[in-house]
């Protein structure tokens, strides 16, 4: 593409501030356009790597990467640190745990979605009893009562449909996705029915701000220490975080997968042996 | 005809029930390998020498417990076989240090650890054994051991927390050092170098 050159040696102000918006806009295509350059074909193991890397856009998700470090630098980072060192242990928990509560109904839909009962009974029974006698939330009463705690989420449900990752993504703010779990990410806050209570008035608004924000600083918060470990230790981090991120989201669909418990009547012959039964093993190797 | 018969039996016999036998008495192994290395491990944690000694400690224990050539080699993916014997030896090198002071830094900030195997299961040629470790003011966390060779020679070949594998996350930021550094094997070494360098 070229830019046509004015012929006029002393453009208006205005003018020179369009030419500058659109310098500064095709600079910003250059580099939101920017690809990795795949391996030469004749090199088949390290074309095969390149593939299973899957990250076409790496330079651009590289920008946003520094970008988001950054920001996280002079701002999240900071205000996690001074959390940490201001609330006690066992508040952060409950807060923690509250947020999470409040997570339950969208939880329970993906469970349901992703064929689950017995998940789905857990993040039901977890969500009446935390709320109710763990007090909106703050205590993890459910926990000690048997209904462990699980992640689920629409990026998990539409890898569980069969929808593929796609490429690797490093976006503003939100850090590591694809674009599946990008779309997960906007479909969990859609049909979150927290966020249709009073929708549009300011009480709403605010409260949804303030759970965004609080759950950024409890989330980073708990991301400290493995984050400041990564940074230490990794020679590219970049490509750290991209492993760790896709290796933590296959893992959690695969132990969602693996969650088989039988949903039969405690009253049934033999009921208790088939709900208690582990997933099966793979077999070993006849050797 | 019965003798045929009989053998027939016996080799499905073998076969049904032989190599699972094996494996049970395998993962028996491996687990008590991994309450062993637990238990050694925790030992020097908790223990009240200085940094230095443990440190010390901990990298005998490592470096008999770890199987660190092999995981090594397996970090360094398809470079192993274009590096020269001497880059080969001299990547081992560094990368022994590396491991050990990367568990051993991270080791020595705990206090208190609690070490509790839980079972043991077959996964390909490795036994996994599952543990929970325990620290105070910590949630539990679930951490799995792959031992290699559980039968004849137990060693410790990765870990794995929360789905993710340090062997694999390892050698996926070597492959990513690697490509944007020409594919230069000694400049990963030396990288690896300058890393502990840094880090004592």
């Amino acid at each position: 593409m070229s830019v046509e050159i004015p012929t006029r040696a002393r453009p208006a102000p205005r003018r020179a501030a369009r030419r500058f918006a659109l310098a500064a806009g095709l600079s910003l295509c250059a580099v939101l356009a920017g690809c990795a350059t795949p391996p030469p074909a004749g090199d088949p193991e390290a074309v095969a790597d390149f593939r299973q890397t899957n990250d076409p856009l790496e330079p651009t998700n590289r920008v946003f990467y520094k970008v988001n470090n950054g920001l996280d630098t002079a701002i999240l980072k900071p205000v996690a640190r001074g959390y940490r060192y201001v609330v006690p242990g066992r508040v952060r928990t409950g807060v923690n745990n509250v947020l999470e509560n409040l997570g339950g109904p969208v939880r329970l839909a993906n469970d349901a979605l992703q064929g689950k009962p017995r998940r789905a009974g857990d993040t039901a029974m977890r969500f009446v009893i935390n709320t109710t006698i763990g007090l909106g939330g703050v205590f993890d009463v459910a926990k000690d009562l048997g209904y462990p705690d699980h992640d689920a989420d629409f990026g998990v449900t539409l890898a569980n449909w069969g929808v593929p990752e796609g490429p690797f993504l490093f976006l503003p703010i939100l850090g590591p996705s694809s674009p599946r779990e990008v779309t997960g990410f906007g479909v969990d806050i859609a049909i979150d029915p927290f966020g249709w209570i009073g929708r549009g008035t300011r009480a709403a608004t605010a409260a949804s701000w303030t759970k965004t924000g609080v759950g950024a600083v409890s989330t980073r918060e708990r991301l400290l220490d493995p984050v400041e470990q990564i940074e230490k230790t990794a020679l590219d981090p970049y490509a750290t975080f991209r492993s760790l991120y896709r290796q933590n989201r296959k893992g959690k669909l695969e132990s969602m997968r693996a969650d088989t418990r039988a949903t039969i009547p405690v009253w049934w012959p033999g009921a208790n042996a088939a709900n208690t039964a582990e997933t099966p093993r793979p077999t070993p190797p006849a050797k | 005809m019965l003798n045929r018969r009989r053998c027939f039996a016996v080799a499905a016999f073998l076969l049904a029930a032989g190599p699972r036998d094996g494996w049970a008495q395998a993962i028996e192994k491996a687990s008590a390998f991994v309450r062993q290395t637990g238990d050694k491990l925790t030992a020097i944690v908790n223990g009240g020498q200085g940094a230095a000694e443990k440190r010390r400690a901990l990298t005998q224990i490592l470096e008999v417990a770890v199987d660190l050539d092999g995981v090594g080699r397996f970090c360094l993916g398809r470079f192993w076989r274009t590096a020269t014997p001497d880059q080969q030896k001299r990547y081992l090198a560094a990368f022994h240090e590396v491991l050990v002071t990367n568990i051993s830094s991270k080791l020595g900030e705990y206090r208190g650890v609690t070490v509790t195997v839980q079972r043991g299961r077959a996964q390909e040629e490795d036994a996994i054994v599952t543990t929970v470790v325990e620290r105070p003011n910590n949630p539990p966390t679930t951490v799995e051991w792959v031992i290699g060779q559980p039968a004849s020679a137990p060693r410790i070949v990765d870990v794995l927390a929360e789905g993710t594998s340090l062997r694999l996350t390892q050698r996926q930021d070597y492959a990513a050092f690697l490509s944007r550094n020409n594919n230069d094997i000694d400049a990963l070494i030396a990288a690896m170098k300058a890393q502990t360098a840094g880090g004592k």
